[in-house]
């Protein structure tokens, strides 16, 4: 709402967040100029899921800056005042800002983008799957939530940990073409141990019938373990947190 | 309503010498050093009562009062407000609790402060009602009705700390923790503040914990103060009765029509300033009147007064007393 009382900046940052789109976009355009196929994904399933990694990037950007601000309030003692606050302290400093600026055009445009790449593909478009789609992008919302809070959370203990979350916001990065172009291995551990790629890639996946059953399960257990542990490491850390003098 | 025993906490920090030097080594090394912010403090607070820390900067005040609402973890000791233990942070405890700090805001500082009223009301759970009729009598204790509407970054700092504590009373909290309520601002606002925080406890019997390095405020304020210093509780009793403890000891005033010299005025006693129109000396209680006796009929006097030594020495007596001894 704050981010509304200041029109230029609202609309600079949509127009911002839209030259970036122009940049994913300009990848799919040579995906489709080439014409080339990665494995069994054509260019219009490379649409679908730089559509989803768009949406996605939407929706994380959207509460991101509350993550990269909570260093600055552990360091400076302004979690105090939210403390005291009868609601759970996690809720209130990770999403008390919303940036809709940020969400609007990767909203629109990555929705477009999955609605075509789903028609120009032929992938099914029943009820289960469109239920499915959506269930796995929730899925990766909340593990987007957990899995890059994790290193903020550090920051009770080290009170500055800029290094870390830079690290961690290269790694979303990854997500810019399908986990498929990447070597077995790299996928493996983008998808068991730092399940990056579960994030933008599940609900694509799901829809061409390409998950396994026990991945099927991961896209479903990764999200539940991550939150569960980004819940635990937050409680443990507030027993560390030292405020600041004033 | 509030019991302290033997509460204690302590701080790691590190330390670094000057340069670039410093700094490499302390990637490599860093001695860890603990600060005892808060050594063995008990005290106890009954409901309604109106209490003043007082103590020089680094004290401990805060981070006591911190420890109280529950922000930070003690190292040692017990505190119990209103039944609950402030560091476990149940959501019912922190209902009955606020507190206002001079030198943070709660207020969103981009959008009106009646935005951020609404939220509290929402995070608390207050229903429409009595919200609306607690914003109108507040705000017009406060003087701040006409600027509800207005972004809180336009307001001045005396404004912006009436709706600090506007914002923290919305949930009618039976205690309330006031850290430096009157900070940096002008007379005028500290008083307008202080009359409203005497009229608010009178009126709702809200238990008041008021931490502040000014003594007016106290002085205003609260029956009884609790002294810290270097992280020890030194005193805690009526403020009026400050001096009492470090000696009875008055202050004499005498005019004279003809000039003593400095020597001369040493015979009655300790002297505190002397000029030609007279001089102030200071003389144990139980002494006034022999002295004043030799004086008059020694001296030619004009005219003589005799006033209790002012709050503030003996407080500042009592920090340098302390600080002697530790």
């Amino acid at each position: 709402m704050s981010a509304l009382e200041y029109r230029v900046n609202f609309v600079t940052g949509v127009t911002v967040e839209m030259g970036w789109m122009v940049i994913k976009l300009l990848y799919v355009a040579i995906v489709y100029k080439a014409g080339i196929n990665i494995g069994i994904l054509t260019p219009d399933h490379i649409l679908l899921f730089v559509g989803t990694y768009m949406l996605m990037t939407g929706i994380f950007m959207m509460y991101w800056g509350n993550f990269s601000s909570l260093p600055g309030m552990v360091q400076q003692g302004e979690l105090d005042l939210y403390i005291v606050k009868p609601v759970s302290l996690q809720f209130l400093v990770t999403l008390r800002r919303l940036d809709f600026a940020y969400l609007l055009p990767e909203l629109i445009a990555g929705t477009a983008m999955i609605v075509t790449g789903w028609r120009l593909a032929g992938l099914p478009a029943g009820v289960v799957p469109i239920a499915g789609f959506l269930f796995y992008l929730a899925c990766g919302c909340l593990l987007a939530y957990s899995l890059f809070l994790l290193p903020y959370i550090l920051s009770f203990w080290i009170i500055s940990a800029g290094g870390i979350a830079d690290i961690s916001s290269a790694l979303w990065d990854f997500n810019n073409m399908p986990s498929m172009i990447y070597e077995k291995w790299f996928r493996r551990i983008g998808t068991y141990i730092l399940p990056v790629f579960v994030i933008t890639n599940f609900p694509g996946l799901f829809l061409m019938g390409e998950l396994s059953p026990w991945a099927c399960v991961w896209g479903v257990a990764a999200p539940a373990l991550f939150f569960a542990l980004s819940r635990a490491l937050w409680r443990f850390s507030l027993k560390k947190y030292s405020s600041a003098s004033s | 309503m509030i019991t302290v025993e033997h509460l204690r906490k302590e701080f790691t920090y590190y330390k670094k010498t000057t340069g670039i030097k410093g700094s490499l080594h302390n990637i490599f090394h860093r001695e860890s050093l603990i600060k005892e912010a808060v050594r063995d403090i008990s005290f106890s607070v009954e409901k309604g009562e109106m209490i003043g820390f007082l103590g020089p900067n680094g004290a401990g005040k805060t981070t006591t009062l911190k420890m109280l609402a529950g922000i930070l973890y003690p190292t040692g000791g017990k505190i119990e407000v209103d039944g609950f233990i402030p560091w476990e942070r149940r959501n019912e405890f922190k209902r009955r609790i606020s507190i206002v700090m001079g030198q943070k805001n709660q207020l969103w500082w981009d959008l009106p402060a009646s935005d951020s009223f609404y939220l509290n009301k929402c995070i608390f759970g207050v229903d429409d009602g009595s919200y609306r009729d607690i914003i109108v009598e507040l705000s017009e204790l406060l003087e701040v009705k006409e600027l509800l509407n207005v972004q809180v970054r336009r307001l001045s700092l005396g404004e912006r700390m009436k709706m600090e504590i506007l914002a923290a009373l919305i949930h009618r909290p039976d205690i309330l923790f006031l850290d430096e309520p009157t900070i940096g601002l002008d007379i005028l606002s500290q008083k307008k503040i202080r009359e409203f925080l005497k009229i608010y406890n009178a009126q709702w019997k809200t238990t008041v914990i008021v931490t502040s390095h000014y003594m007016a405020d106290i002085e205003a304020l609260c029956d009884r103060a609790v002294i810290i210093n270097q992280g020890r509780l030194v005193y805690d009793g009526k403020l009026g009765e400050v001096n009492q403890l470090l000696g009875k000891r008055k202050l004499l005033s005498v005019k004279t029509s003809c000039p003593v010299d400095m020597e001369g005025w040493r015979a009655f006693g300790m002297v505190r300033e002397v000029s030609a129109a007279g001089a102030v000396l200071e003389v144990p209680q139980e002494k006034v009147q022999e002295v004043l006796a030799a004086i008059l009929s020694g001296l030619q006097v004009e005219d003589f007064t005799v006033t209790e030594i002012p709050i503030e020495e003996g407080i500042a007596r009592f920090y340098q007393k302390e600080a002697a001894e530790i």
